[in-house]
């Protein structure tokens, strides 16, 4: 009996590819399996090649490998593209009336469904993925009621009519490959259980964990892969009493998320990589004016328009060093859809508690990826909201000077001043990106100059100091082996060890959440006898940062096909990596 | 808010490095004088300044205020209003700052309707960078950058306003000080965006808008038989290419803003130690 499955449906854009795999991965979410979804999307609104993957098991499953068991083909094209994952005893359903002759290579079963046809006897020839999705639970023993429960969720607001023709379109495609196949050989039998199970992606955990931490406002501009953001909080943080802005550009996004932050709100807005060059020059007004303000950036392939629908992680150099002059910012990138969540949270907290802009670094296989959770990985109990240095009537006498005026960049021991949001009597005062004295006034004073330079500076080093950047580890800590890895990566790394431990290849993997400040990892890599840093870009930005940190040359995987890592894929990798001569100091 | 602010409350101690002369001491005496005088103080109220001369305004003013980069005051502005209904949020800056590198953000500021005044210090020419063409200046104003003039017809805010959906349009002088104050007045009384372009001479580089031209050419609306609250008699005051206007040209008396039309009306300032009430609901939704 095989329980582990990896079903695809594929088609041209506009097909209803989306949905339909939603529909799908919400069942066996419900059924209590764990699921992991990923998409293949063009850059377009109508036509081009797309596909919604689900990889579902009884265990977790963090990553996609390179097969696929049942594929629903809408087009020969779906076939083409997939052929090297299919293999002997993989099914694919497609619809053999329509005008397509499909070209089923031999050793793969191929269930001719008349899709259309049955889905116009339900009621409608629009049904035709949801005749697929019954003839799919036929064919891997999935119930089809766990079906009925996404066709509900989906559908339940266009009436009970819509949902009930669902239901029997499903049911006409089950019944089908009931009656005219016999499925002896494929086996399937997908078990399932009692957990109650949340799916959710990257972008939407992103989203859910700025609410959580309070985040009011949220200002944006549609720019693929960040816009689930701005779509997630629309309708949802109005419950919490805040506003989404769709702003004019990215220009107007970060000024009046600033501005809102400057009102007091905890403010956020979220782009991608275009979106954060044109952010560049009020990124540095954020740090200089010591505004707390979360941004997201959410990675595409770049440079310029790149390559919009796919994966890279090529931004962490402007994240870390971009804009004018030497500006003081944390850089934070979760490396699991849950930790999308955390690190969101933690991005609120640092940017009140130090003053200063927060980069939140996700990529695109995290945004868009799907992932099943235990509802309590998200426990809201465990949301913590530190304001830091936020000073009110009762404490703003001890921050005015002689004449009373409110010293809202003094300089301290720790390198945050207080902060004094509008409304707060007697603390008046002014912000400007221009270099300024305590009270928040234009100033050309050496004197003055460097002190607030080295009090904006010194905030990172108290935060070094004061929090804990810790990093995750895994596989086997006594290894000579080891991997580092940040962002998305990290799933298909942890998949991979399996692999490795198969083939007796013992590796240690350190998948690193901060960029700035960031863990050393001195010690570790010392330790190590290999050294290899992975990551989806082509030229090793973050291995170039671990060289620099540990003084020491590291083997690099480096993918930038604009495809994420496969944990089969790296497993072979880091076995030949091992093989090869560390480069030359 | 207290009842008896003064509007010298409003002044910082910091001097002023405007040209002796500037039209910018006088368009700043008004704003002061406005806000005071509409029961404003300097703890509920936040400044927006551009860049420029007009932008160091937030640094003469005392107020709640932010100095943001070249043309994004309106963003800014827009963000502090919508987080703080509760506070009154001006934005100032100059032609170059709002009509040029801020136009994208004027149309659209002006069209969202967010109740909060807008002071513009209309000089025709940018003054901080020594001279050159700003995009209200003449098409035949030969500068440093335009030896022949710009030879292009100038930025005509009134009417891009207009065209965008505003809600309120007026210009003043800033010698004209009682004048200006009782139009910057309106703009922060309006329920929506209060747009007023006031002309602020510079003494150093413009010697063609200068006090004299405008106090020999300037029309007061007031004098005129001009009801503000008509749309047509608004287009036909805008668009007249032969005069300037000063005085109120457009108010629209069902104006809606931001706030009313989107129901944001909390201070988002205000914040629970952890997730807010309910927020374990946003994860059941993934069920």
């Amino acid at each position: 009996m095989v329980e582990d499955l990896n079903w695809a449906i594929g088609g041209e854009a506009g097909d209803g590819i989306d949905s339909t795999g939603k529909i799908f991965a919400q069942a066996l979410s419900r059924a209590g399996r764990h699921v992991f979804t990923s998409k293949d999307f063009a850059s377009r609104i109508r036509g081009g090649y797309t596909a919604y993957k689900i990889r579902t098991s009884v265990d977790e499953v963090q990553s996609v490998v390179d097969r696929l068991d049942i594929l629903v083909a809408l087009t020969q094209r779906t076939i083409d593209e997939n052929l090297d994952e299919l293999h002997e005893g993989s099914a694919i359903i497609y619809d053999g009336e329509r005008s397509w002759d499909a070209d089923i290579p031999e050793d793969i079963m191929g269930v001719d469904v008349p899709l259309k046809s049955l889905a116009e006897d339900a009621g409608g020839s629009i049904m035709r993925n949801v005749v697929a999705l019954g003839a799919a639970c036929e064919l891997t023993g999935f119930d089809v009621e766990y079906l009925d429960e996404s066709l509900e969720k989906r559908f339940g607001g266009k009436g009970s009519q819509i949902v009930e023709n669902n239901k029997e379109a499903a049911r006409l495609g089950q019944e089908y490959v009931r009656e005219n196949y016999d499925l002896g050989d494929l086996g399937y039998d997908l078990e399932t259980t009692d957990n109650d199970y949340v799916l959710l992606n990257g972008d939407e955990a992103i989203g859910m964990g700025a609410i959580a931490a309070g985040c009011r406002f949220y200002a944006g501009y549609p720019i693929t892969p960040a816009t689930d953001v701005m779509t997630y909080l629309t309708g949802r943080i109005e419950e919490f009493g805040g506003h989404v802005v769709q702003a004019e550009d990215e220009l107007a996004a970060i000024n009046m998320a600033l501005g809102a932050a400057r009102g007091g709100a905890r403010s956020m807005t979220a782009t991608s990589g275009p979106g954060i060059d044109l952010m560049a020059e009020t990124f540095g007004l954020v740090a200089t004016s010591e505004t707390p303000l979360v941004i997201v950036d959410v990675m595409r392939s770049g440079p310029s328009t790149g390559m919009p629908t796919k994966q890279e992680q090529g931004d962490l150099n402007m994240t870390l060093y971009g804009g004018h002059g030497e500006i003081p910012r944390f850089v934070v990138a979760p490396t699991t859809i849950s930790e999308c969540f955390w690190k969101t949270v933690e991005a609120f907290n640092y940017a009140e508690k130090y003053q200063t802009p927060v980069y939140v670094v996700a990529d695109l296989s995290l945004a868009v990826t799907e992932q099943t959770f235990e509802p309590e990985t998200f426990d809201m109990d465990e949301v913590e909201v530190d304001r830091g240095k936020l000073v009110d009537e009762d404490d703003v006498d001890e921050w005015l000077d002689a004449q009373g005026r409110f010293r809202a960049h003094a300089v301290t021991e720790d390198g945050v001043s207080p902060r004094a949001i509008p409304g707060t009597t007697d603390a008046a005062h002014m912000s400007t990106g221009l270099e300024h004295d305590e009270l928040g006034r234009r100033t050309e004073d050496q004197d003055d100059r460097v002190q607030q330079v080295d009090k904006r500076n010194r905030k990172v080093e108290t935060a070094k100091e004061e929090e804990t950047w810790e990093y995750r580890d895994f596989g086997d800590p006594d290894a000579d082996t080891l991997v580092i890895s940040w962002g998305s990566n990290e799933g298909a790394l942890v998949e991979a060890l399996d692999y490795l431990e198969d083939d007796g290849v013992d590796v240690r993997v350190i998948s690193v959440p901060y960029i700035f400040p960031r863990p050393d990892l001195s010690e570790e890599i010392e330790t190590a006898d290999d050294v290899i840093v992975v990551e989806a870009n082509a030229t090793g930005q973050f291995a170039d940062v671990i060289e620099h940190d540990a003084l020491t040359r590291v083997k690099r995987i480096n993918k930038y096909t604009g495809v994420r890592f496969k944990a089969d894929e790296l497993a072979e990798e880091i076995t030949t990596k091992l093989t090869e001569e560390v480069p030359a100091q | 808010m207290s009842s008896d602010v003064r509007f010298t409350d409003f002044k910082s101690d910091k001097q002023p490095t405007w040209c002796p002369g500037c039209g910018d001491f006088g368009t700043m005496n008004g704003m002061m004088k406005a806000l005071a005088e509409t029961g404003n103080d300097p703890d509920n109220t936040f400044v927006v300044a551009g860049i420029g001369c007009s932008g160091k305004i937030g640094t003469y003013m005392h107020s709640y205020a932010l100095h943001g980069v070249h043309g994004r005051a309106l963003p800014l502005a827009t963000g502090v209003k919508m987080a703080r209904p509760d506070i009154e949020v001006m934005a100032a800056g100059g032609d170059g700052d709002g009509y040029s590198i801020g136009a994208g953000h004027f149309v659209h500021a002006v069209r969202r309707n967010v109740d909060m005044s807008y002071v513009v210090m209309d000089n025709r020419i940018y003054g901080l960078t020594k001279g050159q063409a700003s995009p209200t200046s003449r098409s035949d104003f030969e500068t440093a950058t335009t030896p022949e003039g710009p030879k292009q017809p100038p930025v005509n805010p009134l009417a891009l306003a207009l065209a965008s959906g505003a809600t309120f349009i007026a210009q003043s002088f800033a010698s004209d000080a009682l004048r200006h104050q009782e139009i910057v007045q309106e703009a922060i009384e309006h329920d929506g965006f209060g747009f007023v372009n006031v002309f602020s001479p510079c003494v150093t580089f413009n010697d063609v808008d200068t006090y004299d031209y405008f106090r020999d050419s300037l029309v007061d609306l007031k004098e005129e038989d001009h009801d503000p609250n008509d749309y047509e008699a608004a287009k036909q005051v805008v668009l007249d290419g032969e005069k300037e206007y000063q005085g109120v040209m457009y108010k629209n008396e069902n104006s809606v803003p931001y706030h009313e039309q989107h129901g944001v009306t909390e201070d988002m300032s205000d914040l629970p130690d952890g997730a807010p009430e309910g927020a374990m609901d946003l994860v059941r939704e993934f069920y």
